[in-house]
């Protein structure tokens, strides 16, 4: 029975269950660097897949879907912006509320625009391009694994290596990280922290309309009711435990990934699931809880060697 | 000196409820040090910010090099050349000094990406040119305020600037520190041909350094003048209106016994660093106790570690031959010890609550304000609290009105009026005055002896030498945490304690009681 | 007794009187879009919440979970801590009613439904000690972990109920029905509104008094605005803060055994439609005011009981609702922003006629 659980296509699963979590983590990361946590990233995802499906529909094509998911995640990621910046609302509550928001919106159009309850799925919905790298399929193991992934896997790690370059190595990642340590400081030397924090917050409406089009899009071609499922939260537990690094980030959502993949395969064969999905939320619990503890502890050891010198 | 750089004709500022700068005309020459001097909220910092294009006038003309420019934002003012030191510094804690002085020009390679070995280039060549001494790799964080004070100056040289701009640049500073600082302040202008203005509130610092000075009273500039022209007593009557008379404060002699009493006191500040080096005193009955020094210099810790606000490392705090030290504030304030808090605001004050709300701070499960401790009884609080607002004159339509609502001195009136209230024999007050206009000053003042004169011990920390001397029986002071001093009031001058204040002279410690 | 408005209260309430308006307006424009008439919308809606004996009961058996969860968060929001837990809190008491109910069949009814009741306060309020402790004690924000802990509530009474706890008859995601003697009886047939919303009154009742009238309501209140200032009176803040977060994971909890006794009759695994986040959602929106709670809890449960009838008349689908609050909310949220947007343009306004006046 285990050999039904671990297996290769456990490894497979997980590339594409992690791919949502690493997007949207990215985006979310950029946010928490300029100084917001974003517990709205949930809905953004919620409206990316369902207007991918919108858009891939509509126009026969899945690029036009991932438009019109980015172009969605842009509004959001400005009214957020706008909300969260210019009237210093509480990010949380306006997290929640585009949350609420993408629930019901969701919902409202899959009726009203495609007259079904539950669940859309058609023929007419076109799905994003998987892709065949020449050279992988020679090597069985790692073909089965990391090769015929759908686009977005691969965009999303190419995206992990630019958002690193960007947030560490370019003058505008910088900016973004000094508007969110201390904006006052950027505004003096000439640059607008605002604009900053708008750029960071549009960028993870645009993350998480990626996101949202790789799921409704990416290998099933449907939209169900919240079919984010909680992985807005997931990715912000990977941003914690990945200490807001793109790497770590992305390492941890490849962790929590696994445990996604390994969920579903234990419930095919009947073992209970929930311990497995448990694992994300309750790791960054003790992650959070072993940070501050080492932290206090570092404050002690300090006070002890200055103690000991007078 | 010089042309004029840059002239202010009739520049007005309005703030909701304040006309922070009311039509100011003002011209700096090039190559002077030029001072501007005021009180608290006299409109100093916001005349700045407009220069600096952080803030921008209502009404009025700015002229650079005879030109009308328009400075919309700090990236106008950089480009002309204006630089800013700010009070609090504008400096990144997690980035490098090479990365803050760098940050907004900085150094790329292929266009888009960071030079960061460029950045630490540049960082070394301005430590040669300026000789102000910095590592460009450090966090900072990881250095002293005087250090991250010299990035900030360096800062603003690297972004070409001819005109300095230092806000209050000595608050922070040790007088070491201080010194060095004008060393470089009268390089920059001799040497390099810059020209700096400088605001504080210190009168030594402006005879000492400036060319010329302008003094500000409540949004207005009152005038300019050439510093050789001027005197102390000029600028001070100048910045406050007209001549301040204070009427005398009567103090009865009181022959009390000790009832408050520290004995080698130790406790950290916040980053884990000994604040308080094992300090010893005694305050008596009837006598106001002073504490003198320059801020920071660990007078917040033993007002908090007194009121058990701030844990105790060693030591003892005996009250009434009772040991207080480890206590929670609740015990203290029980063991009779009120506290009017330095910062009223963030201590002191709820400012999202009414002032009934605020005053009831302590009582409210206290018979008779709160039936069995539990049931608040809002009548005998009402009662309370409106002959408290006219016993201290307190300023408000009514007593549900939110403390935000009401001016500094009248919040300040309130924490007073509810600390002296307790009727407690120990009362101790931390910069009861600050940011309070001189009328709430003269009524606080006579409060605090009135309370002396009563029979209550009091301990007094104040940064206003003027207030210390005023007031206290006795002064002690403080550096680096440790005493260096303790006279009668009367024994020595203001110039003279400023030595033991700045830790070059100490006597030997204040022995038990 | 006389009530004493500020102005700040008068001006919040008239934002939040065109919040409402606006919101609903905009809902209005939706339906129009959707090609249904907003009158029509409107009225269906209202019939559906409040136009008959089972539409009035209905709605105001949603109000018993609304208003306990909505005062659950107002008690932690005013106290400074934000407890964002309150499904998982609500679940595991609402687990824990269904365990009494399932395992202890023998005691006499009143007796089983007070011991249901307090398992679930303790569970519910022992969920929410932990984020609290974390809190207080390494500062850890409460925030992050109370949205993770939710989950993991939610996935552990899941797994409860369909491994040892699931049902003896065919496997659907619930325990066993609760013993007959403790199920909380209907007063309206047809209608889950039962006995429940009596309690749920005096618990409210209780709540209110703590927070309006006792020195412990004062030390919270203190304890959330300036936590310093309350330290300094002598007030321990960290004990309020736990206190606080406790006593909103208790009420919680509660929500859930009613959820268990009064309408189910036993545990389900979606067992709350996010009730929990609906109280989190009125509790923000009337600034934890626990007699805004009530009234805001109404219009909620009116919303949604009426949005059900609304959907079988019109073509309009339900989830419209959820549009509106959260519209309510994000208004409401900027309220301060837009504000003092406002008043520096009236201010701008003033002071260019002044100039131009010279």
């Amino acid at each position: 029975m285990l050999g039904q659980v671990f297996n290769l296509s456990l490894l497979q699963n997980t590339i594409r269950t992690a791919t949502p979590l690493i997007l949207a983590g990215l985006g979310g990361l950029l946010t928490m660097h300029a100084g917001m946590l974003n517990i709205g990233m949930e809905g953004m995802i919620l409206l990316g897949a369902f207007f991918g499906v919108v858009g891939s529909y509509f126009f026969a094509s899945s690029f036009m879907g991932v438009v019109l998911a980015v172009v969605v995640g842009i509004i959001i990621g400005v009214i957020y912006g706008f909300f969260v910046i210019e009237l210093k609302s509480d990010e949380f509550i306006i997290g929640i509320a585009i949350n609420i928001f993408a629930g019901g919106l969701t919902i409202f159009l899959l009726r009203s625009i495609f007259g079904v309850k539950g669940a859309f799925s058609s023929p007419g919905i076109v799905s994003l391009p998987r892709i065949s790298i020449p050279l992988l399929d020679q090597i069985p193991v790692l073909n089965t694994i990391f090769n015929n992934h759908s686009v977005f896997v691969y965009i999303s790690w190419v995206l992990v290596v630019l958002t690193y370059i960007f947030l560490y190595k370019t003058p505008y990642g910088m900016w973004i990280r000094a508007a969110g340590e201390y904006p006052e400081a950027l505004e003096t030397v000439g640059v607008r922290a605002k604009r900053m924090k708008y750029i960071s917050s549009i960028a993870c409406g645009v993350f998480c309309g990626f996101a949202g089009a790789h799921l409704s899009l990416g290998y099933l071609t449907l939209f169900t009711e919240n079919m984010s499922a909680n992985r807005g939260f997931i990715a912000l537990a990977a941003i914690i435990f990945g200490a807001s690094n793109p790497i770590k980030t992305f390492a941890a959502a490849l962790l929590f990934g696994f445990f996604d993949a390994l969920g579903i395969r234990l419930q095919v064969v009947g073992i209970p699931s929930q311990f497995t999905q448990m694992i994300p939320y309750l790791m960054t619990v003790v992650i959070l809880f072993i940070v501050a503890k080492k932290h206090m502890m570092q404050k002690k050891k300090v006070q002890k060697e200055e103690g000991a010198i007078q | 000196m010089g042309q004029d750089m840059i002239e202010l004709k009739g520049v007005t500022k309005q703030f909701p409820g304040v006309l922070a700068n009311d039509a100011i005309d003002l011209s700096i020459e090039e190559g002077e040090i030029h001072a501007i001097v005021g009180e608290n909220g006299a409109g100093k910092s916001t005349l700045m910010k407009i220069l600096y294009g952080l803030q921008q006038p209502d009404k009025g003309e700015i002229f650079f090099r005879g030109k009308a420019v328009k400075i919309s934002n700090p990236s106008v003012a950089i480009n002309m050349g204006i630089g800013m030191v700010h009070q609090h510094f504008m400096l990144l804690p997690s980035f490098t000094v090479a990365e803050n002085i760098v940050l907004g020009i900085e150094p790329r390679k292929r266009s888009i990406f960071m030079d960061y070995k460029k950045a630490v280039e540049i960082t070394q060549d301005l430590v040669r040119t300026y000789g102000l001494k910095v590592e460009p790799q450090l966090k900072v964080r990881d250095v002293s305020v005087g250090i991250q004070q010299r990035i900030e100056i360096l800062k603003a040289l690297h972004k070409g600037a001819d005109i300095l701009i230092l806000d209050e640049p000595t608050a922070v500073l040790t007088p070491q520190e201080t010194e060095e600082l004008f060393v470089v302040i009268r390089k920059l202008v001799k040497e390099l041909n810059k020209t700096v203005i400088i605001i504080t509130h210190k009168l030594q610092e402006v005879m000492a350094l400036s060319h010329r000075v302008s003094v500000m009273r409540q949004g207005k500039l009152i005038g300019t003048l050439e510093t050789k022209d001027a005197s102390e007593q000029i600028i001070a009557e100048m910045m406050v209106g007209r001549e301040v008379l204070l009427e005398p404060l009567e103090k009865t002699t009181v022959e009390g016994k000790t009832i408050l009493e520290v004995n080698h006191l130790k406790s950290r500040d916040n980053r884990g660093l000994l604040a308080l080096r094992g300090v010893n005193l005694h305050v008596k009955e009837g006598e106001i106790l002073g504490i003198a020094g320059v801020e920071g210099n660990g007078q917040s810790e033993l007002v908090e570690a007194l009121t058990g606000l701030r844990e105790i490392e060693s030591g003892e705090v005996m009250v009434f031959s009772k040991n207080l030290a480890g206590k929670s504030p609740r015990e203290i304030r029980e063991s009779g010890i009120a506290h009017v808090p330095e910062d009223r605001l963030i201590t002191g004050l709820s400012k999202d609550a009414t002032i009934t709300e605020n005053m009831m701070m302590g009582l409210h499960d206290q018979e008779p304000y709160a039936k069995k401790g539990i049931h608040t009884n809002k009548q005998t609080i009402r009662q309370r609290v409106e002959t408290l607002i006219k016993k201290f004159d307190v300023r408000t339509p009514s007593q549900d009105v939110l403390v935000e609502n009401l001016s500094g001195g009248n919040m300040q009136k309130i924490v007073i009026a509810r600390e002296f209230a307790f009727d407690t024999p120990i009362l101790i007050i931390s910069q009861p005055t600050r940011g309070v206009d001189i009328g709430a000053i003269e009524f606080i003042h006579q409060q605090i002896v009135e309370k002396r004169n009563e029979g209550c011990a009091i301990l007094l920390i104040s940064a206003e030498l003027d207030e210390l001397f005023r007031l206290s029986d006795r002064i002690i002071t403080v550096y680096e945490g440790e005493l260096t001093g303790t006279f009668n009031n009367g024994e020595i001058s203001k110039k003279e304690i400023g030595l033991y204040m700045t830790g070059k002279r100490k006597l030997s410690k204040e022995g038990g009681a | 007794m006389k009530k004493v408005f500020n102005k700040k209260d008068m001006e919040y309430l008239i934002s939040l009187f065109l919040s409402i308006v606006v919101a609903l307006i905009i809902g209005g424009f939706i339906m129009m879009a959707n090609g249904s008439s907003p009158f029509e919308g409107y009225r269906a809606l209202i019939r559906g919440a409040f136009g008959s004996q089972y539409s009035l009961a209905n709605t105001f058996g949603r109000t018993v979970p609304l208003i306990l969860t909505g005062l659950a968060a107002a008690i932690s929001f005013r106290s400074g801590i934000y407890n964002i837990g309150g499904e998982g809190q609500l679940y595991l008491g609402a687990f824990a009613a269904a365990y009494v109910g399932i395992t202890f069949t023998s005691l006499p009814g009143p007796v089983g439904i007070l011991l249901a009741i307090i398992a679930g306060a303790v569970v519910g309020g022992m969920y929410a000690f932990i984020p609290a402790l974390l809190k207080v004690r390494y500062k850890i924000d409460e925030v992050i972990t109370t949205i993770m802990l939710n989950t993991v509530a939610i996935l552990l009474t899941d797994y409860l109920v369909n491994y040892p706890f699931a049902a003896s008859q065919g496997k659907m995601g619930g325990t066993d029905m609760v013993e007959g003697s403790y199920r909380l009886t209907r007063l309206v047939p047809l209608s889950t509104f039962n006995t429940s919303i009596f309690m749920m009154s005096f618990i409210a009742l209780t709540i209110y008094y703590i927070m309006q009238k006792t020195s412990a309501g004062y030390k919270f209140k203190m304890v959330g605005q300036n936590s310093s200032f309350a330290n300094y009176g002598g007030i321990d803040a960290k004990k309020q803060m736990i206190i606080a977060m406790i006593i909103s994971g208790g009420l919680c909890g509660i929500a859930g055994v009613f959820e268990v006794l009064g309408t189910h009759y036993r545990f389900l695994q979606n067992i709350s439609p996010e009730y929990a986040f609906d109280g989190l959602l009125i509790a923000l929106i009337v600034k934890s005011n626990p007699i805004g709670v009530v009234f805001m809890a109404i219009f909620f449960a009116a919303l949604k009981t009426g949005s059900i009838t609304m959907e079988n008349t019109t073509s309009i689908p339900s989830e419209l609702v959820l549009v509106i609050q959260s519209i309510i909310i994000l208004f409401i949220a900027g309220e301060a922003g837009f504000k003092g947007m406002f008043k520096n343009f009236l201010m701008k306004r003033k002071l260019q006629q002044k100039v131009g006046e010279e």
